[in-house]
């Protein structure tokens, strides 16, 4: 057909813009890939993580991701932790060395005045599932499953997701939902909540029935910006108490211990989470920032405030910077031990990751290609600091001259390589 | 310790909606526009297996989870 100089670029401009449509309107490049045959993408990580005078955690993970012609994407990851050393029993500091004896037999001996540790070993392995299927042009299914075992814990999950892009695809809405059924079987049993040790265990293992339902926003603001907010609400139900896990009780008025309790939460938690993010895309480097509030009805309430800066050096290097600041309130039933002859209340727990905290950290990802060699490295450093409240007015006797929350410090050491064929 | 969570989360939300609606009402962002946006360091969750760690270690050491997926499994630890 012989087209008019004006009908030849009108048309030629409709099929320019049809053809970007095409490539550029797909927006993830694993489909654009994806047109010319399928690809593999194999991840790999592994953490070295301290925590000084307590946990020590090693971590290799393992991701492989087959990346179908038509769209489709398959992945399995592996995981693997082992982790040893001590964490804070809950017992309160006494005035003499402190000795813990845990459920399996290990002795801990902790100086006089400091947090009561608890030593122990264990190792975690984790599988998990994921398949992504694009369907309709605009839609994302995702199905996942999980199965991880510890010596004491064991948890199934599944999960799905549905995605849909509008407006141009400058809008992503996002709905989903996930159930774990996990089982909680400690050394030795688990024991009755706020005992004090001569009761037999009330059973050798009890479940934990989790369920998260999530809906979320993506939304292209600029060619340079893109935001999104995300709402998760989580129920959990059953054993949710930590069995190793014990209150001092002490006398009211020297504070001296008089004995301990084993530790008791509620059978069930609500929890709500709301992220605001931001990605920003300035001259060459990326800025992003997110906001997380978060409560529950055991009356945690939190805030995180997290900041990263990517900063490109060329030659594919680039060096990113990150700040995370946390903190939260405690929840209603912590207290930091238990008064001698006073009633026992119906929960209790001086677990210090349900009293009132803060955190900060800040480290750095640098990223970079070998020359010559295929794959992405990066090397990520970060320092964790938690803190809270060491003396509390709450604090009676010999317990005021003791730090109650002695400070956190964290290590860890992230390597990590990518790979695409 | 939390001083006005409300406030600073109702803030929050207005910073986002002020930028969704500001952004939305200058810019239309074509498909061919989207060469920064299609890069991988532009997307809210570039790294996923990090982040799964990252999340692993923060439930690990404090009371709150949650937020950004709804996939990944329990953990004693916690």
């Amino acid at each position: 057909m012989q087209l008019t100089p004006a009908g030849r670029s009108s048309s030629l401009r409709a099929r320019l813009g049809a053809a970007a449509c095409l490539l550029l309107a797909a927006g993830m490049p694993a489909i654009a890939q994806a047109e010319s045959g399928a690809t593999t993408q194999i991840d790999a990580t592994a953490l070295l993580y301290g925590e000084r005078s307590r946990t020590n955690v090693a971590e290799p993970t393992a991701r492989i991701t087959r990346r179908f012609a038509d769209g489709q994407s398959l992945s399995a990851q592996f995981g693997f932790d082992v982790i040893t050393g001590a964490s804070p029993s809950g017992a309160a500091p006494s005035g003499t060395i402190h000795t813990t004896t845990s459920a399996s037999g290990t002795v801990t001996t902790s100086p006089a005045g400091q947090v009561p540790l608890n030593s122990f070993k264990d190792s975690r392995y984790a599988a998990d599932l994921e398949w992504q299927k694009p369907f309709l042009r605009s839609f994302l299914s995702t199905i996942g499953g999980h199965v991880s075992r510890e010596k004491d814990y064991q948890s199934l999950g599944a999960n799905g997701k549905l995605s849909v892009d509008l407006l141009q695809r400058r809008t992503t809405l996002t709905a989903g939902g996930g159930v774990n059924r996990d089982r909680v079987f400690p050394v030795g049993g688990i024991p009755v909540g706020l005992s004090d040790g001569s009761l037999p265990a009330m059973s050798s293992a009890l479940p934990k029935d989790v369920s998260t339902l999530m809906v979320g926003l993506s939304q292209v603001v600029t060619r340079r910006w893109l935001v999104g907010l995300n709402a998760t609400r989580t129920f959990e139900r059953g054993y949710l108490s930590e069995p190793y896990k014990v209150l001092s009780v002490l006398d009211g008025t020297t504070g001296l211990p008089a004995g301990q309790r084993t530790e008791k939460r509620p059978s069930t938690r609500e929890r709500r989470s709301l992220l605001a993010s931001s990605v920003y895309h300035l001259t060459d480097d990326v800025l992003s920032l997110s906001y997380r509030h978060y409560r529950d009805d055991w009356q945690v309430r939190s805030q995180t405030f997290d900041a990263r800066y990517r900063r490109e050096l060329g030659s594919e290097r680039y060096l990113e910077p990150h700040l995370r600041y946390y903190s939260q309130s405690a929840a209603s039933f912590y207290r930091s031990s238990l008064v001698d002859g006073a009633p026992l209340p119906e929960f209790a727990t001086a677990d210090y990751r349900l009293g009132a905290l803060s955190s900060v950290t800040f480290g750095a990802t640098c990223g970079f290609r070998l020359p010559g060699r295929p794959g992405e490295w990066t090397v990520r450093a970060e320092y964790i600091r938690q803190f809270g409240e060491g003396h509390p007015d709450t604090a009676v006797g010999i317990q005021r001259q003791f730090d109650l929350f002695p400070s956190v410090d964290i290590g860890s050491l992230l390597i990590g390589y990518s790979i695409e064929f | 310790m939390i001083r006005s969570p409300g406030r600073l989360l109702r803030g929050a939300l207005l910073l986002v909606l002020a930028g969704l609606a500001g952004g939305c009402a200058a810019t239309a962002v074509r498909p061919w526009d989207r060469d920064l946006l299609a890069q991988k360091q532009m997307r809210l969750t570039p790294a996923p297996m990090v982040s799964a760690v990252d999340d692993h270690i923060y439930f690990s050491k404090e009371g709150s989870m949650g937020g950004m997926d709804v996939g990944g499994g329990g953990c004693g630890c916690n």
